[in-house]
C-alpha cells in the first residue's frame, strides 16, 4: 500500500505537476518555480535587497552612516547570499554577469556589483556625502529596490507580473520600509527629534504605497482574463487569507491606525517599532501573494 | 543554412502518446518529465462542444523568451534555429523556465533524478544505462532539443533530417499516423514549407510573440 502511494505521488503529485501529459497547461496554470519549494529563497532575496537598498537610499538624505552600513550589508549579505543559494549551481553565479544586453537578471547582478563597490567606497571614505556621489548611489538604490520586481515585470507570459504598476509598487515599498527602519534606528539611538521629523514623510510614503497597491489590483484586473484570474485568487481564492490578514491587515490597516496615532510627529519608539514590524510583515505578504498568484495562459 | 521546424497535423493525431513515449525513451527522461505532451481539451458548450487534441513540445522560437531571459547565455539559438541549453553554463536560475509562455522547460534537481519508475525497487538497468548514455546535470534546466544529436549525426553521415529516419527527431519517427513532419523552413520546396503554405499552418498562441517554429495544420 505504501509503495502504491509513493508511485501515485510520483505519477500524480499533489502539486499538480505530474504525469498527466494531457492536462498540462489547458487551464490557467500557476507559476511555481519562483515561489514554491526552494523558490521561497527568491522571495526572501528580492525582499532583503529591496529593504536594504531602501534603507541605504533614505539614509543618504539624512547622511546617516549607520543606516548606509546596515543597508549595504542587508542588500549584499542577506539579499545577495540568499539569491545565490537559490541557484541550482551556486558556484557558477558569476556567469550571470554574461548577458546584460538582454537579461534583466543579468543587469540586476551588474547593478548590485557596482552598488557593492561604490557603497563600500562611500562608507569608508570621509566626506563621502557629496552631492554627485549621493545622486549616483541614490539611482543605484532605486534600481536595486526595483530589481526583483523588474525581473518579474519583463516576463510577458505572466500578466500579474507584467502589470505596469509592479515597478512603482516595488519602488515605493522599498523606500517606505527603508524609511521605517531608519526612523526606528533614530528612535532607539536617542535622536527622537529626527524620528519625529521623519513622520511627515511616513504619512506620504504610506499613502503612496496604499495607492500603488490599489492601482496594481485595478490594473491587473483590467489587463486581461488571465490577470483577472490572478486577482481573483488574491481576493476570493486560495490566497485571500494572506491578502486579508497580511497585505490588508498588517500592511495597510494597522500602519494606518499607528500613523493616525502619531499624526503630526507625535512619535514614540514603541509605536514606530510596531509599525515597522507590521509593514515588514505586510510587504512580505504582498510580495508572496503577487509571486504566488501569477498564472500562465492556457495553450489550447 | 537550414531552419529546422515541425508541422503537426491535429486532424491526423489520434492521441496515442507514441511521441510522448518515444521522446522519453530517446532522452531517458525520469518519471514526471516530458519534452513532448499531447494536450486534450474541449471547446464550445454542449451539445456543440468539440474535442481539441494538441501535441506540444518546445517551439524552438525565433524570438524565444527563454533565450532573452537567460542571464548566462546557456540557453541559445543555434544557427539552424534549434534552441538548446548548454548545461556547462547553466546556473539553474530558472529565468528561462518562468519566461517560457509555453512552459516547455523542466528544472532537473536531485529529487527528479532520484525518481524511480518502480518506487522502492531501485533503478532498472535501463534507467541506469540512461544516466550513462544521456547524462543530465543536476541543478540545470532541461528541454526538448529537436533531437539535435540525431540531426547533427545524420547530417554528418550525409542524411536528410525529416526524410531519413536516422536524422529525424524520435517523436516524428514514432508517430504511427504521420501527423508530424520535420524539415527545413528555409527551403521553399521542403514538405514542411509546402504543408504550411497549402494548409495555412498556424503557430500555437501566436499572440505570445515568440515566433514558434512548430506549426499546426488541420
Ligand atoms: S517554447 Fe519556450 S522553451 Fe521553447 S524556444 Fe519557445 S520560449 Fe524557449
Ligand atoms: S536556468 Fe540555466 S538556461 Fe535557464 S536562464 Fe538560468 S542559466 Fe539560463
Amino acid at each position: 500500500m505504501e509503495k502504491r502511494n509513493e508511485l501515485e505521488e510520483i505519477m500524480f503529485p499533489s502539486d499538480g505537476s505530474g504525469v498527466k501529459p494531457y492536462e498540462w497547461m489547458i487551464q490557467p496554470t500557476r507559476q511555481r518555480e519562483w515561489i514554491d519549494d526552494k523558490g521561497i529563497f527568491l522571495w526572501l532575496a528580492f525582499f532583503f535587497s529591496e529593504i536594504g537598498a531602501g534603507l541605504y537610499f533614505v539614509s543618504l538624505f539624512y547622511e546617516y552612516k549607520a543606516g548606509l552600513i546596515l543597508g549595504w550589508l542587508v542588500t549584499l549579505i542577506l539579499g545577495g547570499v540568499i539569491h545565490v543559494l537559490y541557484l541550482g549551481m551556486p558556484l557558477r553565479a558569476w556567469r550571470m554577469l554574461m548577458k546584460p544586453n538582454t537579461s534583466e537578471l543579468s543587469r540586476g547582478i551588474w547593478i548590485i556589483g557596482v552598488f557593492a563597490a561604490l557603497g563600500f567606497l562611500q562608507i569608508v571614505t570621509a566626506g563621502s556625502f557629496n552631492i554627485v556621489f549621493n545622486c549616483i548611489m541614490g539611482i543605484l538604490c532605486l534600481l536595486i529596490i526595483s530589481h526583483g520586481f523588474a525581473t518579474m515585470n519583463v516576463i510577458r507570459a505572466l500578466p500579474a507580473w507584467s502589470s505596469t504598476m509592479v515597478l512603482p509598487l516595488s519602488v515605493i515599498s522599498g523606500v517606505w520600509i527603508g524609511h521605517q527602519i531608519l526612523q526606528f534606528m533614530f528612535a532607539v539611538s536617542g535622536s527622537a527629534a529626527l524620528a519625529s521629523g521623519m513622520e511627515v514623510w511616513a504619512e506620504v510614503f504610506f499613502f503612496v504605497y496604499f495607492l500603488c497597491i490599489l492601482l496594481y489590483v485595478w490594473g491587473t484586473w483590467h489587463s486581461n482574463e488571465i490577470g483577472k484570474e490572478s486577482i481573483k485568487s488574491l481576493i476570493t481564492g486560495e490566497y485571500s487569507k494572506i491578502s486579508l490578514i497580511g497585505v490588508l491587515g498588517l500592511g495597510i490597516v494597522l500602519p494606518l491606525i499607528l500613523t493616525l496615532i502619531m499624526w503630526g510627529g507625535n512619535t514614540n519608539g514603541f509605536l514606530i517599532f510596531l509599525r515597522l514590524a507590521s509593514v515588514i510583515a505586510g510587504d512580505l505578504a504582498m510580495r508572496y501573494v503577487i509571486m504566488k498568484s501569477a498564472v500562465y495562459t492556457p495553450l489550447i | 543554412m537550414p531552419r529546422w521546424g515541425m508541422v503537426i497535423d491535429v486532424k491526423r493525431c489520434i492521441a496515442c502518446w507514441g511521441c510522448t513515449i518515444a521522446c522519453k525513451e530517446e532522452h531517458f527522461l525520469p518519471p514526471g518529465v516530458f519534452f513532448n505532451r499531447v494536450l486534450i481539451g474541449e471547446t464550445g458548450k454542449f451539445p456543440t462542444s468539440s474535442k481539441l487534441i494538441y501535441p506540444v513540445l518546445c517551439n524552438h522560437c525565433t524570438d524565444a523568451a527563454c533565450v532573452e531571459a537567460c542571464p548566462t547565455g546557456a540557453t541559445y539559438i543555434r544557427e539552424d534555429g534549434i534552441v538548446v541549453v548548454d548545461d556547462d553554463k547553466c546556473v539553474g536560475c530558472r529565468a528561462c523556465l518562468v519566461s517560457c509562455p509555453y512552459q516547455q522547460r523542466t528544472y532537473y534537481d536531485q529529487k527528479v533524478k532520484d525518481r524511480e519508475y518502480f518506487p522502492g525497487q531501485g533503478k532498472t538497468e535501463m534507467e541506469l544505462l540512461g544516466e550513462k548514455l544521456y547524462p543530465l546535470k543536476v541543478g540545470t534546466v532541461i528541454k526538448c532539443n529537436f533531437c539535435s544529436e540525431r540531426v547533427d549525426e545524420g547530417l554528418r553521415k550525409g542524411l536528410t533530417p525529416g526524410q531519413d529516419e536516422e536524422a529525424t527527431p524520435a517523436c516524428v519517427n514514432a508517430c504511427p499516423v504521420g501527423a508530424r513532419v520535420f524539415g527545413d523552413l528555409n527551403d521553399p520546396d521542403s514538405e514542411i514549407s509546402r504543408l504550411i503554405m497549402e494548409k495555412k499552418g498556424k503557430q500555437l498562441r501566436k499572440e505570445f510573440g515568440t515566433e514558434p517554429a512548430v506549426y499546426y495544420i488541420d
